[in-house]
């Protein structure tokens, strides 16, 4: 007897093939805008610059600035995330969406925004008085960079804590222990992999910030000037070798970001 | 003197309301919370330990007010149906965790000591996420009575484990509460959590106390329909036709049950029976037989429920469940259409 062959056709999943295609162009996309900050400058044009003075100092003011920062984002981020989570109070809504506020709106407004309120104002007036000058000053960085990566703090540890099951703290009060011994001896530990995602996502923020910075503590040469202002001053004399390297740096530190970030996020 | 009192107490959490809420509790008692989803169990239970911000009302533990005192400083216990470990701790530090709180000094002997009455001594040194069901349920018992709470209050604590575990870690924790003389508040779905353990049940429906008592009251003389459905008895309309020698006689839709309860002639009434207070025969037993309720049933169903079988007794229109044992079944040959005799003794139908 002749042998039968069944054909069986395989449908195609046009629906999950053009996700795929959508994802894998756009990613194959941004390698390339990647690889060209890589490819474009020469090496050694790239390292050369890399021990100039300029780039020493901005790479040294960044990542001062940055730890300060992200420490400062950290101190305030974590008890303003378990409130939003946790408490309940007249007004909550109004309080989230002011939190999250500089998430969506551009780093120019929030500067200019920091900008009168560090002038002239009674506020700007007081913190002036008490030895705190943030307009076109090195400690301007830190409170651009401060209130830049704050949002995003925020809302990563506010998603960690909400995913505390409330009950673990129930049970620790029922067993004695203060709200406050609760939130040491349960809440944090249990939102460490959140606040390792919030201090590298903050850092990230902190260091990229340019135009908070530029508009409250000015883009001045070797003084306010962090990564972002060094590749933006660079740009604008046309020195495309200090700013590609400034680039480049700024690429490195992001993809570790992320890259930890990812893995933190994995383990949550 | 009453141990544990709640006094009319009310708390309103956005579309749910605990209403009007009082009952008393002796030291020792074991209270079992019945009732459907969305009762407001769990919320009572969180609120006696001091979770919920009360809106109204009083909580007395030996007769002193503690309505407004933190939940640290109530000495009670909680344990949930997910267990609420610590994923961070190992065994032995999520047992010893209040006991380090109330004793700095305690050692280890009190945790090793509770650890082995629950049978889990050999899984101190693991973490949580490694143990299984019974196992968790036990280490989270072992943490709320390593401190001896005045109260200790559970929320369905066995509702996750599978039927025999179930029955090891109830006799685990009847031992456990036994010696120490804990006070236990226990909401449950299983009614044999409530049979093999407690002395009092309350009942609860839509932030509603329906009714508090012994737990043979809710069982054999539960105060509404409801509560009867729930608790697994079998309902029916009827009206009392007549007062015959102490006993009521009930027309139920075209049959008579007679009944020890009192009630005016012409009144119209719910009967409720227990599926484990009837005997079914294949022959209509004789006169001098001394229940005084024989119906001429249709088998319908069979309901297999593990250990017993549930038959389904077709009466007029009406359903009458019978509780027999899963041999009967096999024993007297049981098959759906067959004649069954139900014989209810008149003490076992409950007029509400």
């Amino acid at each position: 007897m002749e042998k039968m062959g069944i054909r069986t056709v395989r449908k195609i999943n046009f629906f999950k093939a053009g996700m795929i295609f959508i994802t894998l162009i756009i990613t194959a996309l941004l390698v390339l805008a990647i690889l060209s900050l890589f490819l474009v400058p020469d090496p050694v044009d790239v390292w050369n610059n890399l021990w100039s003075e300029e780039m020493i100092f901005s790479m040294k003011f960044s990542l001062i600035t940055g730890l300060i920062s992200t420490l400062l984002v950290m101190v305030v981020a974590l008890p303003i995330a378990y409130t939003l989570s946790r408490f309940q109070f007249k007004g909550i809504g109004f309080v989230k969406t002011i939190i999250d506020l500089p998430v969506a709106f551009p780093e120019l407004v929030l500067g200019l925004c920091l900008l009168l309120l560090f002038g002239n104002t009674p506020v700007g007036k007081f913190l002036k008085l008490i030895g705190l000058d943030f307009v076109f000053t090195q400690a301007g960085v830190v409170a651009a960079q401060f209130f830049t990566a704050l949002p995003y703090a925020c809302r990563i540890l506010k998603s960690t804590f909400d995913y505390i099951d409330p009950r673990l703290e129930f049970v620790s009060r029922s067993l004695g222990y203060s709200q406050r011994e609760t939130f040491i001896n349960i809440s944090l530990p249990l939102a460490r992999s959140g606040i390792l995602a919030s201090v590298v996502i903050a850092f990230a923020r902190c260091i990229g910030t340019f135009g908070t910075v530029l508009i409250l503590a000015g883009g001045t040469f070797m003084k306010t000037e962090v990564l972002p202002i060094t590749l933006y001053l660079n740009i604008s004399y046309g020195n495309m070798g200090m700013a590609l390297t400034s680039g480049i740096v700024l690429m490195v530190i992001s993809f570790f970001a992320i890259y930890i970030f990812e893995k933190a996020e994995v383990s949550l | 003197m009453s141990f544990l009192r709640i006094e009319n107490l009310n708390i309103c959490l956005k579309e749910f309301h605990l209403k009007n809420i009082s009952f008393d509790m002796e030291a020792g008692d074991y209270l079992t919370i019945i009732g459907p989803t969305g009762a407001g169990k769990t919320i009572l239970l969180e609120s006696i330990i001091g979770f919920w911000k009360i809106n109204q009302g009083h909580i007395f533990i030996d007769n002193v007010e503690i309505t407004n005192d933190l939940p640290e400083d109530r000495q009670m216990g909680i344990v949930y149906q997910d267990y609420a470990l610590f994923p961070h701790f190992t065994v032995s530090q999520n047992i010893a965790y209040g006991l380090k709180k109330k004793d700095r000094k305690a050692d280890e002997s009190q945790v090793t000591e509770i650890a082995t009455s629950l049978q889990i001594d050999h899984l101190l040194h693991r973490k949580p996420g490694t143990l299984s069901g019974g196992e968790k349920q036990r280490t989270a018992l072992a943490r709320a009575l390593i401190v001896a709470p005045k109260l200790l209050l559970m929320d369905e604590p066995f509702s996750a484990l599978d039927p025999k575990t179930r029955r090891t870690t109830r006799q685990l924790l009847k031992s456990a509460i036994e010696k120490n003389g804990t006070t236990v508040i226990h909401i449950t779905h299983d009614l044999e959590d409530a049979w093999s353990m407690a002395n009092k049940t309350a009942f609860f429906k839509e932030g509603n106390l329906l009714q508090f008592g012994p737990l043979e009251d809710i069982f054999f003389r539960p105060n509404s329909g409801f509560i009867a459905d729930f608790v697994g008895a079998s309902i029916f309309e009827g009206q009392v036709q007549e007062r015959l020698n102490g006993n009521s006689i009930i027309n139920c839709n075209g049959f008579s049950l007679t009944s020890l309860d009192t009630a005016e002639v012409g009144k119209k009434v719910q009967v409720a029976v227990r599926p484990e207070s009837i005997i079914v025969s294949r022959n209509q037993p004789s006169s001098d037989i001394s229940a005084q309720n024989i119906l001429k049933t249709e088998l319908s169903g069979i309901v297999d429920e593990g250990r017993s079988c549930l038959l389904d007794l077709q009466i007029n229109g009406s359903c009458i469940n019978g509780l027999v044992a899963k041999n009967t079944v096999s024993r007297m040959n049981l098959s759906i259409g067959d004649t069954l005799f139900a014989i209810i003794k008149s003490a076992n139908v409950r007029i509400i």
